[in-house]
């Protein structure tokens, strides 16, 4: 191809015979068809879709939620081997946290490695867009932590919510408005701010989780005191967070991902900004490299979250140990858990396809869908204007002594919730 | 200079219809592989992107960096009409360009003013307005949530064809152009724009005249992108580095100031774009696609300090380091 366009645009090789033209792009044909039939394979493993960031400003979360898959899968073809099943083969692309980039991934998937259903989609931009293709091309697509709410709006895509059976996207983990109905509990029995000031990255997931939140505020009296916004791989927040120090809230509520988190919080210790408790929104805030980045600055840090370890659900404790055996660290935070029991979902609907792996026997496989998954409960439900969604209930959890407690709700919580904080003591040294 | 000889030739060459006529062959080539003709549809937009790119700085030495400021333009013109009126984007693709156009000549009024390394921080500086008005004012633009549209097509054919259009359509007006008296006006604007003055030319209304038509071009391509793509937001489209500097790079590494060099730009950066993302089609390790941006890094550095001519600008050059006589071409 790039020889071809190089000869015929140099003006003195225009003697040059159409024959030798046609042989070069007869090369060229056959060497990309040699290329993309390499990844082809006839027999064999169930094919998979996974798009996730793995390189790129969100490649810590596409990393762990890449890790997690693989260590289901382990688990999931020793089983399938035993039973006889087909093994399940998990394709991974990489969407680089761009939309664009994302679409092309998801229609590489279904074109070029012919994969039976998708799974993954980690930032919600890019997510929605991969969803819209899987869509038009009618594959399933099992969302596992995109959480901006229209995703699972029909509406969203020409579609109205009697169109079940025409809608091929299903979502694990709940809506970013639903990411603080856990917190709610918390400020309303224990914190009882009367202000806040709210930062969050100007994206889908940032803008949408501000607007939820401002109803919260609403809903128990909390003043919002200001709202800012930022793009995504700023370096100096120092000038949102002095507009926040002037105004002196009593809470600072911030959605950001893990590097934009930590920088929010050490320079929040460095010009002094102290209400009464920091919160985040969980994505960036409950991800080990937060703390190792925000170092004495993530300290009593609050978040809200959709999982912990500690939760009693039936395999959350196993997920997270093995995690930390196989790959060391700090362990997985919601984001692992979410991919890992996505894989599990995956098994579990494909099983029950019994070999016959067309798109509307999966579809109907994952209608019925009702397991339980170390994420906890999963069943795809309509309410509202969503179809296709698991519902679930969500969680506080605290940065105390290096590690993420759960705090709220009482009854499962394994540390006491830190409150009030002495801000000066605590980012001391 | 190549430019120079482009009168006495035929407005079509030769070896220009077999550009042509292999361009309309390869989608069938590729039927196989819908994935391969969706690489060569973003090789056609970054063609348009890049000849309009090249007309403003390579012809006429307006070196823009925020071409991405007009191809957002364009891209929301078709996305705003179906967003707030439910009309087919595919009116847009007739519309971004005109739109793109009138916001490109009320961006000119602040950077015309400007010269040089000047004008390229204020193309870069309105791009980067551009992009934060669209992503804040939620009401107009529906913000950062973007706007989806349900493409018409899932087969590429449709879309290859019309790309191609677009991109024939964008190669043969630069040369239209420069083969007329404005094109020779932009070369002595881009030569030396006050020397220019003083023979008479109206400078200011030819560098209008290159950027009506670069403008255009960027603007249809932003609105073709939104058809095909289904998805915009200003981060998308509006990009600093996705769209304005890979626009630049595409001018540089193809030849900036030659009729063919962003064609050849753009299918050396689409290939090198996917081959690292990609890993080598999946046949090379995966650590290979975090080395993307340093791969480019070297490619421009390359391209800057031994072909500062760019492919096509520096054939010859090519030809020669290699030696690749007419003999030995026929070895090839």
């Amino acid at each position: 191809m790039l020889s071809l366009f190089i000869h015929i645009t140099n003006k003195k090789g225009k003697n040059m015979k159409p024959i030798k033209i046609l042989l070069i792009a007869i090369l060229t044909g056959v060497l990309v068809f040699g290329i993309s039939s390499c990844s082809k394979k006839t027999e064999g493993p169930v094919k998979v879709g996974v798009v996730l960031p793995l390189t790129g400003s969100k490649a810590n979360f596409g990393e762990m939620e890449k890790n997690s898959y693989e260590l289901a899968l382990k688990k999931i073809n020793a089983d399938r081997k035993a039973k006889g099943q087909n093994p399940i083969e998990f394709v991974y692309e990489d969407d680089t946290g761009k939309p664009d980039v994302g679409r092309a991934a998801a229609e590489k998937l279904i074109n070029v490695n012919k994969v039976k259903m998708l799974a993954g989609g980690y930032s919600s931009s890019v997510t929605f867009a991969a969803a819209a293709v899987a869509q038009q091309y009618r594959v399933p697509f099992l969302v596992n932590t995109g959480s901006v709410d229209k995703i699972t709006q029909p509406e969203d895509f020409n579609l109205t919510t009697n169109d079940g059976d025409k809608f091929y996207i299903y979502r694990l983990n709940p809506p970013v408005s639903e990411y603080a109905s856990g917190l709610e509990g918390l400020l309303a029995t224990k914190v009882k701010p009367k202000s806040v000031f709210i930062i969050h990255e100007n994206t889908a997931f940032g803008t949408k989780g501000a607007k939820a939140f401002q109803k919260s505020a609403d809903k128990l009296g909390i003043k919002v005191l200001g709202v800012e916004s930022y793009s995504g791989g700023t370096v100096d927040f120092k000038p949102l967070l002095s507009n926040a120090k002037k105004v002196k809230p009593d809470m600072m509520y911030m959605i950001s991902y893990v590097m934009d988190a930590a920088m929010l919080m050490k320079q929040s210790r460095e010009i002094g900004l102290m209400p009464k408790l920091f919160v985040g929104a969980g994505a960036g805030y409950t991800m080990p490299a937060f703390k190792e980045n925000a170092g004495v600055a993530s300290r009593n840090v609050v978040s809200a979250t959709l999982w912990h370890q500690s939760l009693p659900i039936e395999g959350a404790k196993d997920y997270f140990d093995n995690y930390i055996k196989t790959y060391g660290g700090d362990g997985p935070d919601y984001h692992g858990a979410e991919a890992y029991s996505a894989a599990m979902v995956v098994d579990n609907v494909l099983a029950r396809c019994k070999d016959n792996y067309d798109a509307e026997t999966i579809k109907k496989a994952l209608d019925a869908t009702d397991m339980m998954t170390p994420f906890g409960p999963v069943k795809f439900t309509a309410y509202g204007k969503k179809i296709h969604q698991n519902r679930m209930q969500t969680y506080v959890v605290q940065w105390i002594d290096g590690a993420l407690k759960l705090v709220w709700p009482e009854d499962l919580a394994n540390a006491k919730f830190v409150f009030p904080i002495d801000w000066k003591k605590v980012w001391a040294d | 200079m190549a430019d120079k000889q482009i009168k006495k030739e035929k407005f079509i060459n030769k070896t220009e219809w077999i550009i042509i006529l292999s361009a309309i062959v390869l989608p069938f080539l590729f039927s196989f592989s819908p994935y391969v003709q969706g690489l060569l549809i973003f090789v056609m937009i970054w063609v348009v992107l890049g000849s309009s790119w090249n007309l403003l700085a390579g012809f006429t030495g307006l070196v823009s960096f925020g071409h991405a400021a007009y191809f957002g333009i364009g891209a929301y013109a078709a996305g705003l009409l179906f967003l707030h009126f439910k009309i087919s984007p595919w009116w847009g693709l007739l519309l971004g360009g005109p739109v793109a156009v009138i916001v490109g000549y009320l961006l000119g009024i602040m950077v015309f003013r400007l010269r040089g390394p000047y004008f390229a921080l204020g193309t870069l500086a309105s791009a980067e307005i551009l992009r934060i008005i669209f992503g804040e004012e939620e009401w107009l633009t529906n913000g950062h949530n973007g706007i989806l549209y349900i493409t018409t097509w899932v087969t590429k054919y449709p879309y290859y064809f019309i790309a191609l259009a677009l991109a024939l359509g964008a190669v043969f007006s630069v040369k239209a152009v420069m083969r007329a008296k404005a094109g020779f006006y932009f070369l002595s604007i881009r030569e030396d724009e006050d020397a220019a003055q003083a023979l008479g030319i109206d400078t200011q209304r030819y560098k209008n005249i290159a950027t009506v038509i670069s403008t255009f071009w960027a603007g249809t391509a932003g609105a073709f992108y939104m058809i095909y793509m289904g998805f915009i937001d200003p981060e998308v489209v509006f990009s600093l580095h996705n769209i304005s500097i890979i626009t630049i790079l595409v001018g540089i590494i193809g030849g900036v100031g030659t009729i063919w060099g962003p064609a050849v730009g753009a299918v050396i950066m689409v290939l090198v774009q996917e081959i690292f993302r990609s890993a080598l089609f999946g046949l090379a390790p995966a650590w290979v696609s975090r080395l993307h941006a340093l791969a480019f890094g070297l490619l421009v550095i390359f391209v800057i300090l031994y072909l500062a001519g760019g492919v096509v600008g520096d054939w010859d050059l090519i030809r020669k380091k290699f030696g690749l006589t007419k003999k030995a071409e026929t070895a090839e």
